[in-house]
């Protein structure tokens, strides 16, 4: 199973735990409308897009209401933290929260005494909790953009807003200088998908593989095109393919459904999601090398 | 057996410090900040941190605007909020701006905003992680700048503080005639 876990922005919604499905422009949890907009709406949407064309299980997702006051943030975590054992997720997808290094270490406590540990991605403030606590190093994968990356380079910073601002100033080509900060800090993930006018695939401090084209600037105003690649790296990986490969495709692919979309930084997130069925039959059977996958071309 | 065994008490790990001039006023902020459900915790403040009294009020780093509207609104004067960790860089207040033509997208740390510079209506947000942010895109986007409530009147996180440093740099550039 994959399991998504993050907030939505719905005011006082109850924590619902379920399989999720598109209807219209909206994803539907456990008889719940989820608005397929910037946060964890467009991470599972995206998530949902590659798990249907693939033929796969969609995504499970266990979401709460929080607007940002924070209760819906704990109930979430707790939840996993006493039920993550027994859900048993083969990927777990940890997205935007009110960051607690309590919880999140407590998180990770438990999933270390797990029989079979699940492929950790984090992204959104759950990477700010990971790092903060000193446990990004638990985690398979972790997708900062440009300025997050300069947060997980900071040995200080517990938030991006306490950055030093001589990182913040810098440029994207500075990615692999940072990313060694960050893995020499105990800052990073094992493999950092970094998003921006050029991806970096880095593992482990190497860098693998740069994305740079289709060259789409318009994307970058686009609220949620950064969650929607995390939820496509997420859904790859859970479709087996090695996590370096998944993420150089969800890099790829994001760019091209912004192509497809013909994005201005007035688009909205969901007009890209739309286009990502239409990338994969074009692409994923020659960005995979694997064409015998369901629905490749 | 396991109706004996308690759970290990969890260890509070906020990250940030209210600083007080006077005990009092430091416990009245406690009081102050549980009754409108933060989770806190009286704690002595590090000797390089202290500025008044050696009692301060640890909270969650992340939550420090919400938390300092409720002192604000409660009347319960501090003399700073701060990061625990004492080498922290201060907090980020450089913008970077990016012209696309039509629209100016403006960058303060994780967080961005879009407007369309003929009518100032914003069309997108961007960036962050905290859970303020996706409720702040739902009531900013679509809005003019003017017209538009201040991130920081409706969100709760410090993403929320970045996203009102690049509201407000929008709306100097609007403004300014930033219409070309």
């Amino acid at each position: 199973m994959m399991l998504i876990a993050g907030t939505v922005p719905i005011r006082d919604m109850p924590l619902i735990m379920g399989s999720v499905a598109a209807e219209g422009e909206f994803l539907m949890v456990a008889g719940k409308r989820i608005p397929c907009t910037q946060g964890t709406g467009a991470m599972v949407s995206a998530a949902l897009a590659v798990t249907s064309y693939l033929g796969l299980d969609a995504p499970h997702v266990l979401l709460v209401g929080d607007i940002g006051e924070g209760k819906g943030s704990r109930e979430l975590y707790q939840y996993l933290i006493d039920h993550v054992d027994a859900l048993a997720p083969t990927v777990l997808a940890l997205h935007y929260w009110l960051p607690d290094m309590s919880q999140t270490r407590q998180l990770c406590a438990v999933i270390d005494a797990c029989p079979r540990r699940p492929i950790m991605i984090a992204d959104a403030a759950s990477m700010y909790s990971a790092k903060a606590a000193g446990l990004a190093e638990k985690f398979d994968i972790f997708t900062p953009d440009a300025s997050e990356m300069a947060f997980l380079a900071d040995p200080q910073a517990t938030h991006p807003a306490y950055i030093n601002k001589h990182l913040f100033e810098t440029d994207i080509k500075r990615t692999p200088e940072l990313a060694r900060a960050a893995y020499e800090n105990h800052g990073a993930a094992r493999l950092l998908l970094v998003k921006g006018a050029t991806d970096y695939v880095i593992n482990a401090g190497q860098v693998l593989a740069t994305i740079a084209e289709p060259n789409v600037p318009a994307l970058e105003p686009i609220g949620g095109t950064g969650d929607a690649i995390t939820g496509l790296v997420s859904a790859l990986a859970f479709a087996e393919l090695e996590v370096h490969i998944a993420a150089i495709i969800a890099a790829k692919a994001n760019r091209m459904a912004g192509k497809y979309a013909q994005v201005t930084p007035a688009t909205r997130v969901r007009q890209v999601i739309a286009q990502f069925s239409s990338v994969f039959k074009d692409y994923l059977c020659q960005w995979s090398n694997a064409c015998l996958i369901k629905g490749g071309n | 057996m396991d109706i004996f065994k308690r759970k290990q008490k969890v260890k509070f790990e906020g990250g940030g410090l209210v600083i007080f001039q006077g005990v009092q006023q430091a416990m009245a902020a406690e009081r102050g900040l549980k009754a409108a459900g933060y989770i806190v915790k009286l704690v002595a403040p590090p000797p390089e941190l202290r500025k008044g009294c050696d009692l301060a009020v640890e909270i969650n780093l992340v939550e420090q605007p919400g938390v300092e509207r409720v002192l604000r609104e409660k009347d319960l004067p501090y003399v700073s909020v701060d990061p625990i960790k004492i080498d922290t860089s201060p907090l980020l207040d450089v913008v970077k701006v990016t012209d696309f033509g039509e629209w100016i997208m403006v960058k303060a740390g994780n967080m961005k905003m879009t407007y369309e510079k003929t009518s100032g209506v914003i069309v997108n947000v961007s960036g962050g992680g905290c859970p303020d942010i996706p409720y702040l895109h739902a009531e900013l986007v679509d809005k003019k700048l003017y017209e538009a409530s201040r991130p920081k009147d409706l969100g709760y996180t410090l993403c929320a503080l970045n996203l009102e440093r690049a509201f407000d740099e929008c709306l100097a550039l609007h403004s300014g005639g930033d219409k070309t």
